[in-house]
C-alpha cells in the first residue's frame, strides 16, 4: 500500500545564483531562543506554534525543546540542526549572497496533521515570504 | 500563492519521502539529531550545507532525496523505516 502524499510536489523553480541569494533556515528540530517560551512537550497532541529567530542571533543563545529525538548534540553545537553559523561562513566565503532577516523554529511532532499543514505551515510560509526576504529556504528536521 | 524554493536536509529519507519534498539531501548514515553532522565538525557541516544548497541549482527529481556519503562523519546509523500498513 502506497504511503506517499497525494498532494502535488510543491516544487518552486530556483532561477538565481546562490552567490546572490539570501537564505533562510526553517527547522522542525524544536529550536528556539533561550528567552523564548519552550515548545509544549506535555501535550500529547504536540505543539503547533513556531518561534522567530533573528539573523544576528548568537548561536549560544539557542536551545532545543523537543522530546522525540536525542538533541544532546544540538545542545553542544546547535549547528547540527540549525546551521546559522555555517550559513554565516558560507556568506563570508561568497557561496551565498546573504542571510535572511528571519528564521523559524518549530517542533516537528504533532498528531494534528491537518492543522499543521493548513495552519502552521502556511503561517511559516507567510513569515518567510513577507518577513525574511529569503530567496530560498533550507529545511531541517531533528 | 507565491512559492518559495526549498531544500530539505533529512536523516530519515524514507519518512521524508512520504511528503514528497521538492528537493532533499540525505547525508547517508547520519543519525537523527545530526542533520549537518556531529558537533564541532564545521568543515563537514559546511560541505553538507553547500551540497544541500547546490541542489537548488540542479535538475533534481522532485519527491526523491539525493543520497551523499560523507565518510568523515564516522560511525553510520540506519535511518528509521516506514511501517507498512496491512
Amino acid at each position: 500500500m502506497s504511503t506517499l502524499s497525494r498532494k502535488c510536489v510543491p516544487f518552486t523553480p530556483f532561477d538565481r545564483e546562490l552567490s546572490r541569494s539570501t537564505i533562510a533556515i526553517v527547522t522542525a528540530g524544536g529550536v528556539h531562543l533561550r528567552d523564548q517560551e519552550g515548545f509544549n512537550i506535555a501535550d500529547e497532541l504536540g505543539d503547533l506554534t513556531y518561534r522567530e529567530i533573528p539573523p544576528d542571533v548568537d548561536s549560544s543563545q539557542l536551545m532545543v525543546t523537543h522530546h522525540h529525538y536525542d538533541h544532546a548534540d544540538a545542545g553542544e553545537d546547535i549547528n547540527v540542526v540549525f546551521p546559522i553559523d555555517v550559513l554565516r561562513e558560507l556568506e563570508s566565503e561568497g557561496f551565498i549572497g546573504g542571510i535572511a532577516k528571519k528564521h523559524i523554529g518549530y517542533m516537528g511532532y504533532t498528531m494534528q496533521l491537518k492543522a499543521m499543514y493548513e495552519g502552521t505551515a502556511r503561517e511559516i510560509a507567510n513569515e518567510i515570504d513577507r518577513g525574511s526576504r529569503a530567496d530560498a529556504v533550507v529545511l531541517t528536521g531533528g | 500563492m507565491k512559492g518559495i524554493p526549498t531544500v530539505l536536509i533529512t536523516v530519515s529519507p524514507e519518512v521524508s519521502a512520504q511528503m514528497r519534498p521538492p528537493r532533499a539531501l540525505y547525508p547517508k548514515g547520519f543519525k537523527i539529531g545530526n542533520s549537518l553532522g556531529r558537533p564541532g565538525m564545521r568543515d563537514l557541516q559546511k560541505q553538507v550545507l553547500r551540497d544541500a544548497l547546490s541542489l537548488l541549482t540542479r535538475n533534481t527529481r522532485p519527491g526523491q532525496a539525493e543520497t551523499i556519503e560523507y565518510p568523515e562523519y564516522g560511525e553510520q546509523y540506519e535511518p528509521p523505516r516506514v511501517k507498512k500498513l496491512g
